[in-house]
C-alpha cells in the first residue's frame, strides 16, 4: 500500500476483527506450577501481563514463541510480563518443543487444562492482554504474522498507561 | 480449464503464489519456522500374474507460503508395460486379431484368454494445489492437474470449500471439479459393435482420429470430532461423464449360439458403451486410536445409471512398535455388480445398443491384503515399505473370467525442511 | 440439532452405544497427530486410487478437511 497510515489503520481494523471487543473484566485468577517457583497472576497486578495458552502439538504456536520472546524482551523492563501458559498432557512433548523453540518468559504448566476451562478459550492458541488493574481488554484466538504489528501497538499502550 | 468467471484473477493469484514458492519467502517480522516444506516421495511397483505391470514414481511438495496456506505440487510418472484382455473370449482353437494401430496382427493360442501385447505407455500427471484460509472458520483448496500420455490428455480444476462449526469439532466440506479428457487412441476411433479386422489388409471402420470427454464432480462432506481420540467423515460424491466413454482397444466375441463358444462369420465387434454416465457414492471413514495404535476404516456405496453397484470396504491397523517403528497390516475388499450392457460374449443375430465385454466392468470382487513397514529416521524424516496382494475374481454363476492376481510394492521416503 | 442428528447416526452406523462429545480446543492433541489425519499417508492413497480406477469401475467418494489440531 501506497502510505504507511492506510496500512496502520488496515492493521488496527484487522485486530479488531479478530480481537474480543474491549469490555474489560477482571482476569480470573489463578496459581500454576512453573518450572521454578509457582507463579499467581494476582501477583502481577501493577504490570502488564500477556497470557498466552499454548501446547506442543499447536503449530502456530511454534510461530509465536520467537514473537513473544521478543516482546519479553523488548518490554519487560517496562514492565510487561509473558506468561505462557503450557496445555500438554505429555510432560516430555513439552521439553522437545522447548528444546526447538527455547523460551525466554515463564512458563506455567496447566496439564489438566483447569485454568483453560476457568478461561472458557475457544481455540488455539488463546492469548489475553491484562491491563495493570488486573482487567482482560484484549483476547485473541490464534496466532498469525499479520497480528503481531497490531499486537504490539496495544502492549505498548497499556504499558504507557 | 478455469472455474470462475475470473479466469485472470485466478491466474494472478496462481502466478503470485507460484512466484512465492519459487523466490524466497520470509514471512516478515520474526523469522520463519523451519520445517517450511514437506516432501513425500515414492516409486510404486505393480506386476500382474502375466499380465501388466508398472513402475510408478511420485513426489509431492507441500509448502508453507504463510498463515495456514500452503502450496502443494504432485508429479507422477506411470510407465506400463504388458498386455491386457482385450474383451475376446477363449475358444478351443487359436484366434488372430488386429493390432490397434491396424499394420500388424497378434495370435493367442487355443484355450488361452485374448490378450493384448500392445500396452506400452508412459503418462505424466501434475497436480497443483493451493490451500488458503479465507475467513476465520472457512478455508478454500483450489487445484489444477494435467496428465498426458501417447494416447490420452487430461486437464482440469478444481475447488473445495471447508467450513469449520462447533469449536472446530465439525466440518462441511463441499467441492467440484472439473475434467476435460481426450482420446487420441492408435489407429483412431473404432465405430462401435462394428467389426474388428482379423487381417491387416483390411482397414477398421474409424469415426475420426480422437475423440474427448467431460467429467464434472460434486462433493459434499461433513467431518465430525466424536472424540478426543476418534473422527469420522460422511461424505456424498455425485459425477457426471458425458462423451467418448468406450475403450477403444477393447472388443466382444460373437458366437453362433449362447452355449457355444464356435465364433461367428464376423467373430469380433468393437465395444460400445453409453455416451453419458452418472455416478453416486456414499463414503463413511472412522479414524481411531487405541493406546498408541490407530485403526482407519472407511465404506463406500457406489452406485450409477450403467446399473453397476459396488461396495468397498478397507481397513488399515496402525500398530506402533515402539522407538519410531510401526506395522501396518491392510485389508480391502471390494464386490461389484455388472454394467447392464456387459456382456461375456454376443449372440450372432442379437447385437444390443451398447456392449463391453471388459471384464473390468462385470461381476466381480477385489481383495487385497498387505502389510507396510514404516520407521522414523530422524525427527523430520520417515522411511516406509508397503507390499500388497490383489486378487479380482469374477463372482456369480455363468462362464467367467479368470481371475487377476497382482502384487503391489512401494517405497516411501518422506521429509521435512 | 446438529449434533443430535450425528449422534443418532454414528450411534446406528457403530451398532453400539456412542458418544458424541464435544473436545475443547486444548485436548486436540492426538486429534493434531499426523496419523489421525483422515489422510495420513497421502501418497499410499493416490496410489491406490488410481490402481483401484484402473481395475475397477468405482470412483469416488473420499474427501478432505476437518479434524486435525483445530488451531487459528
Amino acid at each position: 500500500m501506497r502510505y504507511p497510515i492506510f496500512r496502520f489503520i488496515s492493521s488496527l481494523l484487522l485486530a479488531l476483527a479478530i480481537c474480543q471487543p474491549v469490555f474489560a473484566r477482571p482476569a480470573p485468577d489463578f496459581t500454576l506450577p512453573t518450572d521454578g517457583a509457582p507463579v499467581n497472576l494476582q501477583g502481577y497486578r501493577g504490570k502488564v501481563v500477556y497470557l498466552d495458552f499454548w501446547a506442543s502439538w499447536c503449530i502456530p504456536c511454534r510461530n509465536s514463541f520467537p514473537w513473544m520472546n521478543a516482546m519479553h524482551q523488548r518490554h519487560a523492563d517496562e514492565g510487561l510480563v509473558v506468561l505462557a501458559v503450557n496445555l500438554d498432557q505429555d510432560s516430555q512433548e513439552i521439553q522437545r518443543f522447548l528444546e526447538k523453540y527455547p523460551a525466554h518468559f515463564t512458563v506455567a504448566y496447566d496439564p489438566e487444562g483447569r485454568i483453560a476451562e476457568l478461561y472458557q478459550l475457544k481455540g488455539m492458541p488463546t492469548s489475553y492482554l491484562i491491563d495493570r488493574q488486573g482487567d482482560i481488554v484484549m483476547s485473541h484466538v490464534g496466532f498469525r504474522q499479520g497480528d503481531t504489528a497490531p499486537l504490539e501497538k496495544q502492549i505498548e499502550q497499556l504499558l504507557s498507561q | 480449464m478455469q472455474l470462475n468467471n475470473k479466469p485472470k484473477q485466478v491466474r494472478h493469484s496462481l502466478t503470485l503464489a507460484t512466484a512465492t514458492l519459487l523466490g524466497s519467502v520470509s514471512a516478515p517480522g520474526y523469522g520463519a519456522t523451519a520445517d517450511d516444506w514437506e516432501i513425500d516421495s515414492s516409486v510404486l511397483y505393480y506386476a500382474e500374474d502375466g499380465r501388466v505391470s508398472a513402475i510408478e514414481p511420485v513426489v509431492r511438495a507441500r509448502k508453507t507460503i504463510g498463515d495456514d496456506e500452503f502450496l502443494s505440487f504432485r508429479l507422477v510418472v506411470d510407465s506400463l508395460t504388458g498386455s491386457s484382455a482385450n474383451g475376446a473370449i477363449s475358444t478351443t482353437s487359436a484366434q488372430t486379431f488386429t493390432k490397434p494401430s491396424g499394420d500388424a496382427t497378434y495370435t493367442t493360442s487355443a484355450n488361452k484368454t485374448p490378450l493384448d501385447p500392445s500396452f506400452h505407455d508412459t503418462r505424466v500427471a501434475l497436480n497443483g494445489e493451493w490451500e488458503k484460509p479465507l475467513q476465520n472458520n472457512l478455508k478454500g483448496i483450489f487445484g489444477a492437474n494435467v496428465s498426458k500420455e501417447y494416447d490420452y490428455t487430461s486437464l482440469g480444476a478444481s475447488a473445495t470449500l471447508a467450513w469449520d462449526f462447533n469449536n472446530r469439532n465439525t466440518t462441511f466440506t463441499t467441492g467440484l471439479s472439473y475434467n476435460l479428457d481426450t482420446v487420441e487412441p492408435v489407429g483412431g476411433i473404432p465405430d462401435g459393435l462394428t467389426a474388428m479386422p482379423t487381417t491387416a489388409a483390411v482397414e477398421k471402420a474409424r469415426l475420426g482420429d480422437s475423440d474427448d470427454k467431460t467429467v464434472v464432480d460434486v462433493l459434499l462432506g461433513v467431518t465430525q470430532v466424536i472424540g478426543r481420540k476418534t473422527l469420522m467423515q460422511f461424505n456424498y460424491a455425485y459425477g457426471r461423464d458425458d462423451g467418448y466413454l468406450t475403450d477403444p482397444y477393447k472388443i466382444l466375441s460373437v458366437v453362433t449360439d449362447a452355449s457355444t463358444s464356435t465364433l461367428a462369420g464376423t467373430p469380433y465387434l468393437y465395444e460400445q458403451r453409453p455416451d453419458s454416465r452418472v455416478r453416486n457414492a456414499l463414503y463413511w471413514k472412522t479414524v481411531h486410536q487405541f493406546e498408541q495404535d490407530v485403526v482407519n476404516f472407511s465404506y463406500r456405496y457406489y452406485w450409477d445409471d450403467w446399473g453397476i453397484t459396488s461396495h468397498t470396504f478397507d481397513a488399515r491397523y496402525r500398530y506402533e512398535l515402539g522407538g519410531g517403528h510401526y506395522l501396518m497390516p491392510h485389508v480391502r475388499y471390494y464386490l461389484q455388480d455388472k454394467a447392464d450392457f456387459y456382456h461375456y460374449k454376443l449372440v450372432d443375430g442379437d447385437i444390443p445398443r451398447y456392449a463391453s465385454a471388459d471384464y473390468r466392468l462385470g461381476d466381480l470382487s477385489t481383495t487385497t491384503i498387505g502389510l507396510k513397514y514404516g520407521m522414523e529416521l530422524s525427527e523430520n524424516s520417515e522411511f516406509a515399505v508397503r507390499a500388497e496382494i490383489m486378487k479380482q475374481q469374477s463372482r456369480g454363476s455363468g462362464t467367467t473370467f479368470p481371475d487377476v492376481d497382482a502384487m503391489i510394492l512401494q517405497l516411501n521416503y518422506s521429509f521435512l525442511f | 440439532m446438529t449434533k443430535l442428528a450425528l449422534s443418532c447416526l454414528c450411534c446406528s452406523l457403530l451398532l453400539a452405544g456412542c458418544s458424541l462429545q464435544t473436545v475443547k480446543p486444548w485436548e486436540r492433541d492426538i486429534l493434531a497427530q499426523k496419523k489421525m489425519q483422515l489422510d495420513p499417508y497421502p501418497n499410499d492413497s493416490y496410489l491406490d486410487e488410481h490402481i483401484y480406477y484402473s481395475k475397477e469401475s468405482s470412483s469416488g467418494g473420499a474427501g478432505v478437511g476437518g479434524g486435525g489440531c483445530g488451531c487459528n
